[in-house]
């Protein structure tokens, strides 16, 4: 379906309450809602979502008081058949700021009409208890709206951590963190348990929020790229390409096909020390240390892999707007590929190894179930989503870099078990490996430079990959003078946080750390 | 007088062994892990390190904790200390081997136990609470299968006394591959893999509070008072592996008192601890820790083993 038939189709069903905006990107089509339609936001949106089949994909409150004299909501859903962004604002009233909750059909959009209540003071009735800021933080103090300074200093106020209380005979609470055991970020977590079954798991988080939105704006993009590449330490690479997209699009800059495969290889190589570590990690949790160890040492030779190539473990200061900032010479990159075939091999005999570890097979089946009809009414995403049987991989949906001319799996999983969630991975990294080949082929030694220069826009755009752990969907607003006006980041974390809450129920408090771990969500890239 | 002599000297030498060895034991089945997983490992002596660091180390104690707190260690040591006494090692009979019986030993644990699982609870802790309530439950499992396991090789030795059983095994040392005797070991071995808390039924490396048992009663100790709990771990690993060593394997222990058989005795211990330290390491690295309520189903198997080397001992007979 193209664009055209898509507005007819909603003015069709809902009447003329939408009307067509200008938009930087081919795949996006902004929709404004009337002011005096703004009840009917819910149903536009289940619409889109149950009619049409769109994904939710995130809210962007930005305070635009200064362009139009108001505040606007930005609600993105991903049509993935047509490879198409729906996106409708909604136009919030400077002095009244409230807007219907669409959470009540929409539940993945739940945290994001908290957070933007919580930075922006809109709220979405009932969806208001606070997520993003602590208690301690003043009511109505709105951190993201532009008159608030982020070098002041805000004195705090008197306030406890809102828990669901779970009351009854043998019921008691197990409060962890939000310092934690071992190298891990910080978050608090509180278990109501009966015995050892877990009957409600409440989490604290952002304890890692650094503010990352709010200190970009007024940066140029090229200075914010240095935030992005800090967003999440292991997304390092897909976060700053995100951005990168996203500012690609606003200046219609082309990029060379030499710098799209090398930008699906980093990808990729990211995605395979991630998948490799986290499969050790699930193995050290249930204290198979042999599987552990070898994984780890798969994973340390990926990252030292990743630093041969691009001179850093995590593959920092790669990305660059219109291309990249280094590219590996004919050695480097042959190097590349002689290791990854070595790699290959004895990744396939460590999954063999570690797959006949019947007690650590045990205790991975049947852990953490996340049922299908959770997963998609949470709206889960990446490796998680696809452990539940959601066919949701933006590589295939909305195909970015040398994804197009690459052919690959997605890989899928039904039961939605630890085990599950590690079988995606295992898939996934074989998935890489082949991926990885076919790109060695196609690496063009020709023109690294850019088809185009750049040169300062404004407007806004999306700006997506398919990081390793989910979709990381970027929207930039760019000023008049090129500057960042809004940035808004939305790491797969943010979607998949709600989902943990739900796989650990009536689940024991043992394995509460390798449920956790099948997860293993970025708090840094959810607090941003 | 020299009655006199052989006590002190052979009660002396088993003290000393137990507890100038275990840290040893211990450090033999990290080293053997590190190397199944590929990692050079910390030397075998790093144990009596960490333990004179902990010595040297300030106390800080919980301002919940009660006098149970501060008494435990010393319990827990106490006792462990009295079972070395009574568990034969380098010979046999112990001196003191009047005082008590393998029952007295298995009970001693359970003082240790007790007073651990309380001070578990008395710092008012979650994860402390959480280590005691699974620590108790798996004990009232654990029992009965070591009961019935020591018990099948008390019947076939004729004496629960632990001295008696290793001495007359040692003179007869064909009854060591009895049938009934196979079984009772591998149901023994199995409860001394979760009376210590060793993978697959606790880990002692872990560093997850929620997963923790043992470790996690014990989270709040520090200083010297966490290496007399940790001495007094090791030596209760060891203690059971000399129980296992020596009512099994009894070849080679000191019957006699003098000089050279002592030094053989000490020799074939320290070679018999350490093959069991490795078959130790070889079962935590081939296996992952199971989930906590599978635990009763592995002692299950150690308690059908031993009821079956029962039957089998009143079949075929010695």
């Amino acid at each position: 379906m193209k664009k055209q038939e898509y507005i007819h189709l909603l003015r069709n069903a809902l009447g003329e309450i939408l009307t067509e905006e200008l938009s930087a990107a081919p795949n996006e089509l902004y929709l404004a809602l009337k002011p005096k339609a703004l009840s009917k936001l819910p149903d536009v949106c289940s619409l889109l979502t149950k009619s049409l089949r769109g994904q939710f994909v995130t809210i962007i409150a930005n305070d635009e008081q200064s362009i139009r004299g108001l505040f606007s909501l930005y609600y993105i859903f991903s049509l993935p058949a047509d490879d198409l962004f729906i996106i409708l604002r909604v136009s919030v009233d400077a002095q009244h700021r409230e807007v219907p909750s669409i959470s009540s059909s929409i539940e993945a959009a739940d945290w994001f009409e908290r957070e933007m209540k919580d930075w922006f003071g809109i709220i979405a009735f009932p969806n208001i208890r606070k997520l993003a800021v602590h208690p301690d933080w003043p009511e109505e103090v709105y951190p993201m709206a532009k008159e608030f300074n982020p070098r002041q200093t805000i004195p705090r106020v008197k306030g406890t951590f809102d828990f669901r209380h779970v009351e009854g005979e043998g019921v008691f609470e197990i409060p962890v963190g939000p310092v934690h055991a071992g190298i891990i970020e910080p978050g608090h977590f509180r278990f109501s348990v009966a015995g050892e079954p877990i009957i409600n798991l409440d989490a604290q988080l952002f304890y890692t929020h650094k503010g990352t939105e709010k200190i970009a704006e007024g940066l140029t993009p090229q200075r914010a790229l240095w935030l992005a590449e800090r967003i999440s330490g292991d997304s390092t690479f897909a976060h700053a390409l995100a951005f990168c997209h996203a500012i690609e699009r606003i200046c219609a800059r082309e990029i060379s096909a030499r710098a799209l495969v090398l930008r699906t290889t980093l990808l990729e190589l990211e995605r395979l020390y991630n998948h490799v570590s986290d499969i050790g990690s699930i193995f050290l949790d249930v204290g198979f240390s042999v599987g552990a160890a070898m994984a780890f040492q798969l994973k340390e030779r990926f990252m030292q892999l990743n630093e041969m190539l691009t001179g850093s473990r995590l593959l920092r200061g790669m990305a660059a707007i219109g291309g990249l900032r280094r590219y590996p010479n004919k050695s480097q990159w042959n190097a590349l590929h002689a290791e990854l075939a070595t790699g290959r091999v004895e990744f396939n005999s460590f999954i063999d190894l570690a797959m006949s570890a019947s007690t650590a097979i045990d205790r991975l089946e049947t852990t953490g179930v996340l049922s299908h009809k959770d997963a998609y009414r949470l709206g889960i995403v990446g490796i998680a989503g696809r452990a539940s049987g959601i066919a949701r991989d933006f590589r295939q949906d909305h195909p970015h870099c040398s994804y197009p001319h690459l052919q690959f799996k997605v890989a899928q999983h039904e039961e939605g078990d630890v085990l599950a969630r590690m079988n995606v991975r295992i898939d996934e990294v074989r998935e890489s490996f082949n991926i990885l080949e076919q790109l060695h082929r196609q690496y063009d030694h020709g023109s690294i430079a850019a088809t185009s220069e750049y040169r300062e826009a404004s407007g806004h755009a999306l700006g997506y990959v398919e990081g390793w752990r989910g979709e990381i969907v970027h929207w930039i607003m760019l000023d008049e003078h090129g500057k960042i006006y809004r940035w808004k980041i939305t790491d797969p974390s943010f979607h998949n946080w709600r989902a943990l809450k739900v796989a650990v129920l009536n689940n024991i408090v043992p394995d509460f750390p390798v449920i956790n771990k099948s997860f293993n969500l970025s708090y840094s890239g959810n607090d941003r | 007088m020299s009655e006199f002599v052989y006590t002190a000297v052979v009660s002396i030498l088993q003290l000393l062994v137990v507890l100038l060895l275990a840290p040893l034991a211990t450090g033999i089945i990290r080293k053997t892990k590190a190397r199944l997983q590929n990692r050079r490992g910390a030397s075998v002596v790093q144990p009596y390190y960490d333990l004179t660091k902990l010595f040297k180390k300030e106390v800080v104690l919980p301002s919940t904790a009660s006098w149970i707190f501060r008494f435990t260690p010393y319990i827990v040591f106490g006792s462990t200390l009295a079972i070395a006494l009574l568990v034969p090692t380098i010979a046999t009979p112990v001196p003191f081997h009047w005082i008590g019986d393998i029952i007295t030993v298995i009970y001693l644990f359970a003082v240790g136990r007790f007073f651990v699982a309380l001070a578990g609870l008395d710092t008012g802790t979650a994860f402390g609470g959480l280590g005691s309530s699974r620590e108790m439950s798996l004990a009232s499992i654990i029992e009965p299968a070591m009961m019935l396991a020591v018990f099948t090789v008390a019947v076939t030795a004729g004496s629960t006394d632990l001295s008696i059983i290793v001495s007359r095994l040692s003179f007869t040392p064909v009854s060591i591959i009895h049938p009934s005797h196979l079984l009772a070991f591998v149901g023994l071995f199995i409860v001394t893999i979760a009376e210590t808390g060793r993978i697959p039924v606790d880990n002692p490396a872990t560093h997850l509070e929620l997963t923790m048992i043992h470790e996690a009663m014990i989270l709040e100790y520090s200083g010297r008072y966490l290496a007399c709990i940790e001495w007094a771990s090791q030596m209760k690993l060891f203690v059971f592996m000399a129980l296992i060593a020596n009512m099994f394997m009894p070849l080679g222990i000191a019957t006699s008192f003098s000089f050279v058989a002592l030094a053989i005795g000490l020799g074939a211990f320290i070679v018999k601890v350490s093959i069991l330290a490795i078959l130790v390491a070889l079962v935590e690295s081939s296996n992952a820790k199971l989930r906590l309520f599978r635990v009763p189903e592995l002692l299950m198997v150690a308690f059908v083993l031993s009821l079956l080397a029962l039957i089998l001992y009143f079949i075929i007979g010695s």
